[in-house]
């Protein structure tokens, strides 16, 4: 068997075993080691390199956002701050038509601010929304999908641990890509509550109502949340404006939740030996499988596949609006089956070759010379530039062509097509994070595994899962149709990165 | 001995967790350290108010010296030392869409085949990871700004490693004990299959 076949039939081989409930970074570690075993034919380099690859795993300054991020979250649901998030909201919505329901999605949005996870964020959002719910008259079902839904924002607004591990593993800026999840995450709360009016006029008895409150209370209660808004600004702002790296901010970050979770004087040591235990389960889950991931590929890049693939695909003159198309179909199917951190580091080592060897067209040279261009001209016009050079680039910029390097010179700038090729790369990298960071989110949500379905029903246990299935399906419904607004206009979410 | 173990993984999670908690500690304050140096040295600051830019350059506020090395080290205990606690808990991620519609018995069967290539595994990590100590020892390497030697790290992760290999044995011999007397071991043995 050739290595590139090998490494191709190790792929059902790995799903089999996770298939048949081996844990999923074990089935990882075994078909990257056997497979290197196979390859090479000995077991002297892995056994050499099992000598520090673990450690340098878990000793990784850049993973080590991750257990800081959950210690974080931790924190933030011993906070308060849920609450003072859901009065905020609901003082502000709750009398409309569905609005208890529509500031619980709010209140999860906000939360979602301090807390990088979903399970966390619909737990905690939850214990203090599903009360109210039920006291106004909300129907289960209803209530529950609301909340599941909303607790998915946990991890699509920025902080989120899914966005840092994907931009370790495609290299990518952490600060831009929690950046650019920003306004498509505003976006899955606006369509959430979009979802919750249309849900309350097709079925008028789900909701109650109540008398709208004065004006002096709502701003009240929208003045308790600073806590949030501070320690939000000081993380995802100060990683952005470079005051720190992420592993700072998100130390400031947990640092900041946990002061405030003290002032609040929710923070005990036994809750506290609870948050370090409930940070201690997931940070180990998840390095357990990057550690097994970190296996798999090695394997992977010794055979080859991701490259070949990547040139494979292109061969086939795909478009590559139906490549991305198919792999977001793939996560969405997938993820009614798998957790999407595992998901993630098992398919984007694959996938992320193949997207980024297409061309989508998100950066065009002759628009970012004409962006320096005007940037100069705006200054004043260059001493020495002649009449004719400045018509010439005028009538370049009207028409969109590309400048001559005379023109450009003339303009002392300097954009090449490689400087127009990195920056679509990048592009390309972060619009396709935050599409799969979307789509793997969905599984959250979508029986039979969705995990937030399940977080919740535990919670309420008089609502039947059935009643919740049918009313989270509005909300998947809403997730894919602001996944295809996503797909079709990519500025949505890369207009920030060029500000 | 269940609850010795459990003890243990508790206990191991307790101190990792303590460390990451004082790590988070030491990066604020290197954080801050280092906002109050660049403050000090603000121009604007430096030139209306010297007193001040003086005052808090009196302070000796600084970033705290190999930050990035304790993470580091720090970190790598910590995740090690989280991991019997994922053990004895079944914290792994799995997928059971499939294993639910099998027959009961047969799931028990994978599930404690399973547990028992993990313990095998864990005790191979641990056991490279000695010999990767041991390696650090002889190569004398150190690290680069506060210069202790980086078997200390290598030591600190073993230390953990042994608890989580001890954990897993006894996780492996439990799963085999339950699964041919029927009578439960684990503390999680009704959670773990849902």
């Amino acid at each position: 068997m050739s290595m590139l076949e090998l490494g191709f039939w190790s792929f059902p081989f790995l799903l089999v075993m996770i298939f048949l409930r081996a844990p999923i970074g074990l089935a990882m570690m075994l078909a990257g080691i056997g497979g290197i075993w196979l390859a090479l034919g000995e077991t002297n380099m892995f056994m050499a390199k099992l000598k520090s690859e673990t450690f340098s795993t878990f000793s990784s300054y850049s993973l080590s956002i991750i257990p800081m991020f959950l210690l974080m979250g931790q924190f933030a649901t011993l906070s308060g701050m849920s609450s003072s998030l859901f009065k905020a909201a609901e003082s502000w919505l709750g009398h409309r038509k569905g609005g208890v329901a529509m500031a619980s999605v709010g209140a999860c949005a906000g939360f979602g601010a301090i807390c990088g996870s979903s399970l966390a964020t619909a737990a905690t959002m939850s214990r203090v929304a599903l009360p109210e719910l039920r006291r106004y008259g909300y129907s289960g079902g209803f209530s529950t999908a609301t909340l599941a839904a909303g607790g998915t924002l946990g991890i699509l607004i920025p902080p989120s641990v899914i966005l840092v591990i994907y931009a370790i593993l495609t290299e990518q800026n952490i600060a831009k890509l929690f950046l650019a999840a920003f306004v498509p995450g505003v976006l899955a709360a606006i369509g959430y509550m979009i979802t919750i009016s249309i849900y309350v006029r097709l079925h008028p008895d789900a909701a109650g109502t109540r008398e709208p409150i004065p004006y002096s209370e709502r701003i009240r209660a929208l003045l308790d949340v600073w806590p949030v808004i501070l320690v939000f600004g000081a993380v995802v702002g100060g990683i952005y404006l470079g005051w720190f790296t992420p592993t700072e901010g998100a130390a400031v970050g947990a640092f900041g939740t946990g002061l405030i979770a003290l002032v609040s004087g929710n923070l005990n040591w036994q809750v506290f030996v609870q948050s370090i235990l409930a940070t201690a389960m997931s940070t180990a889950m998840i390095f357990f499988i990057i550690l097994g991931a970190g296996f798999y590929n090695s394997f992977l890049a010794l055979t080859q596949v991701p490259q070949e693939l990547a040139s494979f695909v292109v061969a086939q003159g795909f478009s590559p609006w139906l490549v991305l198309v198919l792999i977001l179909i793939f996560y969405l199917v997938f993820g009614c089956l798998m957790d999407s951190l595992s998901m993630i580091l098992l398919t984007i080592p694959i996938f992320f070759p193949v997207i980024s060897a297409m061309d989508f067209g998100l950066v065009s040279l002759a628009a970012m010379q004409a962006d320096a261009a005007q940037a100069v001209l705006a200054s004043g016009i260059p001493d020495g530039l002649g009449g004719d050079m400045l018509d010439g680039i005028k009538a370049a910029i009207a028409s969109g062509a590309e400048l001559t390097r005379e023109q450009m010179d003339a303009l002392g700038i300097r954009v090449t097509k490689g400087m127009a090729n990195r920056a679509e790369a990048e592009h390309l990298a972060i619009w396709f994070g935050i599409l799969v960071l979307i789509v793997v989110e969905v599984g959250l949500i979508t029986p039979p595994v969705g995990m937030n379905l399940f977080i919740i029903n535990a919670m309420d246990r008089e609502t039947p899962m059935g009643e919740t299935y049918r009313a989270v399906l509005y909300f998947v419904g809403s997730d894919l149709v602001r996944v295809a607004i996503l797909v079709l206009f990519p500025s949505i979410t890369l207009f920030v990165l060029n500000l | 001995m269940t609850r010795f173990m459990t003890g243990l993984a508790r206990a191991m999670a307790i101190i990792g967790g303590l460390v990451l908690t004082i790590l988070v500690i030491v990066v604020c304050v290197s954080v801050l350290g280092r906002g109050g140096d660049t403050l000090a040295h603000w121009d604007w600051l430096e030139q209306s108010m010297p007193w001040l830019s003086n005052a808090i350059l009196g302070l000796g506020l600084g970033p705290v010296p190999g930050d990035f090395e304790l993470v580091e080290a720090g970190i790598a205990f910590a995740v090690f030392s989280f991991l019997p606690l994922c053990q004895i808990n079944g914290g792994h991620a799995t997928v059971d869409v499939f294993t639910a519609q099998f027959p009961r018995r047969f799931t028990d069967w994978l599930i404690t085949f399973w547990e028992v290539v993990l313990t095998a595994l864990i005790l191979l990590i641990t056991w490279r990871l000695f010999v990767g100590m041991l390696d650090k020892i002889d190569n004398g390497e150190t690290t680069f700004i506060l210069q202790f030697p980086i078997w200390w790290a290598y030591a600190a992760s073993v230390i953990a490693a042994v608890a989580a290999s001890l954990v897993a044995i006894y996780c492996a011999i439990g799963r085999i004990i339950e699964i041919t007397t029927h009578k439960p071991v684990l503390p999680n043995s009704e959670g773990a299959v849902h």
